[in-house]
């Protein structure tokens, strides 16, 4: 793209309010608004072959995520960011219960990603006090896969995630993870695995990762925050991640990564995932998701 | 613009027995829906009914009129017709001392 065409495609999206708050690359690969519907968002269940007994008791527990006006008992709807609808992801009411959203893509250049998008998270509103240590951690993951015909195959799982509480404490920091548990085989005909890389255990502190995020003043205000995450498909590794007025070092950030699986090439995975620290539902909010690539 | 539609599942391979009630489910957006429930496995004893419940709120329950019997035998399905619900749905039953029930349920809604 030449210095015109650049000017070009920057005048025109920035003309354009809904996108003229996202800085995406030269290629949009989806824009997902939640005033449009569900965009494609589904529930993450896990792997089982001939019993759905075989899942894995942490998928089990997902379920699927709601168009929500952000409803409150207190005053009514709160409204996304510009429009009436965000994407709401809630757990259980179980202390450590865990749920995910997930849209299933595949890519077509190994090369630079970018995801952004608008969030807020708060728990249900079921006692009247602030409640800023019930919900657990929001955060989000890439499954990724090299192509068939690559040397290098590999399956690549980037992980980012807010610590928000710890058994009660208001931890507020950007953690990673580099490490999923063992690979279990599902079912007998040796086709489908499955392992929890969400499992609570080998969380790190993303380095200089504290961040102290708006979260308002009683549990039923909420406020959006921007998360943007760069990611080299050729490279694997991070290469930028921000968060409202905040630039992290990535330096230290590492993806989870394992061999190559039979029936994954190209995937391009995106979910988003919420934890309680309570026994209360955790509610995470997402307004808007663009992810571009530089081709 | 075509209208929005959904399946969703939001009980899997759940057991079922004595009180029980499916996650807050909130779909404003939706003008109806249709509640099926599917036995995944016979049934212990008979589990009875199940109604259906609105929300105020999503943690306050009242219901909404609509009772439909739950399913007994492996792979039956049963399932209710609700409209005008508000922005809250969710089913409960009281299954009878003894029965047990193991369940998916899924809300197909359109609006």
């Amino acid at each position: 793209m030449n210095p015109d065409q650049h000017a070009l495609l920057s005048a025109i999206r920035q003309s354009d309010p809904k996108l003229s708050r996202f800085d995406p690359l030269p290629r949009i690969i989806t824009f997902d608004d939640f005033d449009r519907g569900f965009c494609g968002w589904t529930q993450l269940v896990g792997n089982y072959e001939h019993s759905l007994d075989a899942m894995l008791p942490g998928y089990a527990q997902h379920s699927m995520a709601m168009l929500s006006t952000l409803p409150q008992w207190d005053f009514g709807s709160h409204g996304s960011f510009d429009g009436t609808y965000a994407l709401k992801l809630a757990t259980k009411p179980r202390e450590g219960a865990q749920n995910v959203t997930v849209k299933r893509l595949t890519f077509r250049r190994r090369g630079p990603l970018r995801l952004e998008f608008y969030f807020t998270f708060k728990p249900e509103a079921t006692e009247m006090r602030l409640s800023e240590a019930d919900v657990r951690s929001i955060g989000f993951l890439y499954d990724l896969q090299t192509g068939d015909q690559d040397q290098d195959g590999a399956r690549i799982m980037p992980h980012l995630r807010f610590l928000n509480a710890m058994d009660g404490e208001h931890v507020q920091k950007w953690q990673f993870k580099r490490r999923t548990t063992e690979v279990k085989p599902i079912g007998t005909e040796n086709k489908t695995i499955s392992h929890y890389h969400l499992a609570p255990q080998d969380w790190e502190d993303l380095p200089g990762g504290s961040q102290k995020l708006c979260y308002n003043e009683i549990p039923t205000k909420i406020n959006w925050h921007y998360v943007c995450f760069d990611f080299d498909l050729e490279t694997m590794q991070a290469t930028g991640f921000r968060c409202n007025d905040r630039v992290f070092d990535v330096a230290g950030f590492d993806p989870i990564r394992m061999p190559a699986m039979r029936n994954l090439w190209c995937m391009l995975n995106l979910a988003f995932f919420v934890e309680t620290d309570v026994a209360k539902r955790a509610n995470f909010y997402i307004d808007s998701i663009c992810i571009s690539g530089d081709f | 613009m075509l209208v929005q539609s959904q399946a969703a599942v939001i009980a899997r391979n759940e057991t079922w027995a004595g009180k029980v009630a499916t996650e807050p489910h909130e779909a404003g957006w939706a003008r109806e829906a249709i509640v099926f429930v599917r036995a995944l496995h016979d049934a212990i004893g008979n589990p009875g009914t199940a109604q259906v419940e609105l929300s105020p709120d999503g943690m306050r329950w009242v219901p909404e009129g609509t009772v439909f019997d739950l399913p007994s035998k492996a792979d039956e399905v049963t399932f209710a017709r609700v409209a005008h619900f508000g922005t809250w749905l969710r089913i409960s039953a009281n299954l009878p001392e003894g029965a047990s029930l193991v369940a998916l349920v899924t809300l197909h809604l359109k609006g």
